[in-house]
């Protein structure tokens, strides 16, 4: 029976990069051990990429690159005194460091135990689709119902900030919450709508099906899916145009206006790490996965490098939203969710099973 | 198991003793309005005074889903006395004070105070010290509405469309600051004329930032102006007609925006308006849209006020040789001589003015010995257009009052004074 050891070491990310210290490293007693577990597969998946220490590269620069951008339109500078030789990224830390000493304060009218346990119960949903979205040869647990599952676990994010909203027994809260729940009906059928169609016309639910059926991107082969995707991702978001639920101005970030300290810091970063988690699948579904130009040096590596890249460049891109348009009311994004999106979703649906029934894919 | 229950009417006990704070904290709404919202199931929600799109300024909000039934306001928040104050201070000394409620704007409320005492003393003023005075008028009123578009569109949440009227204004202070020397609240205009004259490359300068604000203001229409969000954001929203407009007493660009052509510069011309060419523009249907674009084309027309002044200002002095000034191009060295013991005959002198919100009314009444007002009386627009803001809130949705507000360009400061 093989030992614990052995099973990892079968089973190890291999980048011939860091072969030669890996190597090393796997003679030594204890640290062998754990050099092996980081490089297990489901634990590198999940641990390293697509998993958790991406999501966190991907908070500290999509944050920086969001206020940096913004500014750059606006006619400013942007975050610049903290670290000012690398223009001021580690302004993500300063403010992360500044919400961790700050006092938490859990007001007399709140539902103490929810309010406290549901931000970090929020990370639940985050990292959960994270054992189902598969980076080539990285990856944990394979299944035909990858893609249905990640939407549905994905789908659980806004169950928790509506129950967040609750918890806070505020006024303003309370409006933020219904907003949520709200829009969460106006992008959520939309949605899975489009996730429907590239399903019907990949003919899987298997993400490593799909990605090997995308010799032609899925944006070029149904670009009406891609489209009504893309404006599911800006709502369940809550980005500008869409930025109903927190709308400062309005409600005072609706179902987080009681929030503070950490606890503001976690659910501050929700809507970045779905975002993540949606540019991941969209990667998947529409721009071919972790196909990309082969760079043999960094071997298994590779397969999460590229669609980590795909996922980022799409973040960085739609970061631009926030400083070129105002935000809709509630009843307008409401009429767009469930009129015209509603319909081009329905659409894409019907131009998958046009090509599928041509005959036009394989 | 027992088939058919009796059927029993239920009620709940919902307790609809409105909390202590409202007395304690002085909310202006009575204890009955409380209660009937409770029993009717409605939703009382304070926005402000610390609120990120409230001002200083609280408003009670009486919901029913998500329309809002009644709008209080609960200004005073920034209430600072003035009409006591400039009873306790000399004629000249409340220049500097009465320009305080709308900083930006203190070429208008000097003109208004400053036109008071010329009207009692029947100063006349040099024409030259007229276009310099005509000059601030028009650059603070272009200031005010940029200050304005941008705090609308940061209640919009377009961030953009705040950041780039405020970098737009950064040309207006400055040329402010070639003139008076101070970014904001010059205390330029003073009985007789102005403090002192203005250099010919100031005025070439200002020229050439018009031209700058003309380009930049172009961006801007492409960003925000006809931005579809911004559009779809206040069309149709927070509508006041011609005739509620007129019974609710809004002034100035808000009421035009309703179809009332009423301008003072027009109808009681004052300085050289009468001399200039410029047109007023009105709108048609009252909404918040229209609000804000009679503002936009505000800024056009007072651009080209601003340009004829370049063009055609006179030379000569600036400052009435009915002030005994050693100077007639400077005051200093002579300010206090010529200046300090104004004293008004007795009686009570009013002027209204065109400020860049709306009609501006001064009202000093004067006990004709001593050197300071018996009383005066100030009324500025943010005070006037306070009751048609608050009743074009009615029937709208709750996302909508920031968006209304915004149109409005309601700044508590002035209205509270």
């Amino acid at each position: 029976m093989p030992g614990m050891l052995e099973i990892m070491v079968q089973n190890m990310v291999n980048i011939p990069l860091i072969q030669p210290l890996v190597d090393v490293l796997l003679k030594i007693p204890v640290i062998n051990y754990i050099v092996a577990l980081i490089l297990w597969r489901p634990i590198f998946a999940v641990l390293i990429i697509p998993g958790l220490g991406a999501i966190m590269l991907v908070l500290m620069i999509i944050v920086w690159w969001e206020r940096k951008l913004t500014a750059r339109v606006q006619w400013r500078v942007g975050p610049l005194e903290v670290s000012r030789p690398i223009g001021g990224v580690m302004q993500v830390m300063a403010d992360g460091m500044r919400y961790f000493f700050q006092e938490v304060i859990v007001h007399r009218n709140a539902h103490a135990i929810y309010f406290i346990q549901l931000p970090i119960l929020a990370f639940l949903p985050v990292l959960l689709p994270i054992l189902l979205i598969p980076a080539g040869p990285v990856y944990a647990i394979r299944s035909d119902y990858a893609i249905p599952a990640i939407v549905a676990l994905i789908a659980l994010i806004p169950v928790v900030i509506i129950a967040m909203g609750w918890a806070s027994n505020n006024r303003f809260a309370y409006i933020g919450a219904i907003r949520e729940a709200f829009m969460y009906f106006a992008y959520e059928i939309p949605l899975i709508f489009a996730v429907l169609a590239m399903m019907v016309l990949y003919g899987s639910g298997d993400p490593f099906v799909i990605v090997e059926k995308q010799t032609v991107p899925g944006i070029l082969l149904n670009p009406v899916a891609a489209l009504t995707f893309i404006i599911a991702t800006v709502m369940a978001t809550s980005r500008l145009p869409f930025e109903i639920p927190e709308a400062d101005q309005e409600i005072a970030f609706g179902p987080f206006v009681e929030y503070s300290g950490i606890l503001f810091g976690l659910v501050m970063t929700l809507a970045y790490e779905k975002l993540y988690l949606m540019s991941l699948l969209l990667t998947i579904l529409f721009l071919g996965g972790w196909n990309g130009i082969a760079i043999p040096i960094l071997g298994d590596f590779m397969p999460p490098f590229w669609l980590f890249l795909k996922a980022f460049v799409f973040m960085l891109i739609i970061s631009l939203l926030r400083s070129i348009y105002a935000r809709y009311r509630l009843d307008q994004a409401l009429r767009i969710g469930w009129s015209s999106i509603l319909a081009i979703s329905i659409i894409s649906i019907a131009i998958s099973y046009a090509l599928v029934l041509t005959g036009w894919l394989p | 198991m027992t088939g058919m229950k009796e059927v029993r009417e239920m009620s709940i006990e919902v307790p609809v003793e409105p909390p202590a704070e409202y007395e304690s904290l002085f909310i202006p709404v009575p204890k009955e309005f409380v209660e009937d919202a409770y029993r009717k199931d409605d939703f009382i929600v304070f926005i402000g005074p610390q609120h990120p799109g409230s001002g200083h300024m609280r408003i009670i909000v009486r919901l029913k889903g998500d329309f809002i039934v009644e709008a209080i306001p609960d200004p005073g928040y920034v209430h600072r006395s003035m009409e006591k104050l400039a009873e306790n201070r000399l004629y000249v000394q409340n220049i500097p004070l009465l320009e305080r409620p709308a900083i930006m704007d203190f070429g208008n409320y000097n003109l208004g105070y400053v036109r008071v005492i010329e009207e009692a003393l029947d100063i006349e003023v040099p024409e030259r010290a007229q276009y310099l005075r005509v000059l601030l008028a028009e650059l603070g009123r272009i200031g005010t509405h940029l200050y304005d578009a941008g705090i609308l569109a940061v209640f919009m949440g377009h961030t953009t469309g705040f950041m780039w009227p405020f970098a737009v204004r950064e040309f207006i202070v400055e040329a402010l600051t070639h003139i008076t020397g101070a970014r904001i609240t010059g205390s330029f205009i003073i009985p007789g004329g102005v403090r002192r004259d203005v250099d010919e490359k100031v005025l070439r300068m200002i020229g050439r930032i018009i031209f700058t604000i003309e380009n930049r203001l172009e961006k801007f229409e492409r960003v925000f102006i006809r931005n579809p969000t911004v559009v779809a954001r206040l069309k149709d929203v927070g509508v006041l007609t011609r005739e509620e407009a007129i019974k609710y007493g809004v002034v100035g660009p808000f009421l035009r925006a309703s179809g009332v052509e009423y301008d003072v510069r027009r109808v009681e011309s004052y300085e050289v308006y009468d001399d200039l060419d410029f047109e007023i523009p009105v709108g048609d249907d009252g909404d918040g849209y229209t609000r804000f674009l009679v503002r936009v084309e505000e800024i056009a027309q007072s651009m080209s006020i601003i340009r004829q002044v370049i063009d055609r200002i006179p030379e000569g002095d600036v400052i009435s040789s009915d002030i005994e000034a050693i100077s007639r191009n400077d005051i200093r060295g002579s300010f206090y001589d010529a200046l300090a013991k104004i004293t008004l005959p007795a009686g009570e002198y009013t002027t209204l003015t065109e400020a860049a919100r709306g009609t501006l009314l001064f009202s000093v009444l004067s006990d004709g010995a001593s050197n300071v007002p018996y009383r005066l009386r100030f009324v500025t627009p943010g005070w006037m257009y306070l009751k048609g803001f608050m009743e074009s809130l009615k029937g709208e949705r709750l996302a909508d009052l920031q968006a209304i507000y915004g149109s409005f360009g309601y700044f508590p400061p002035e209205a509270d004074r």
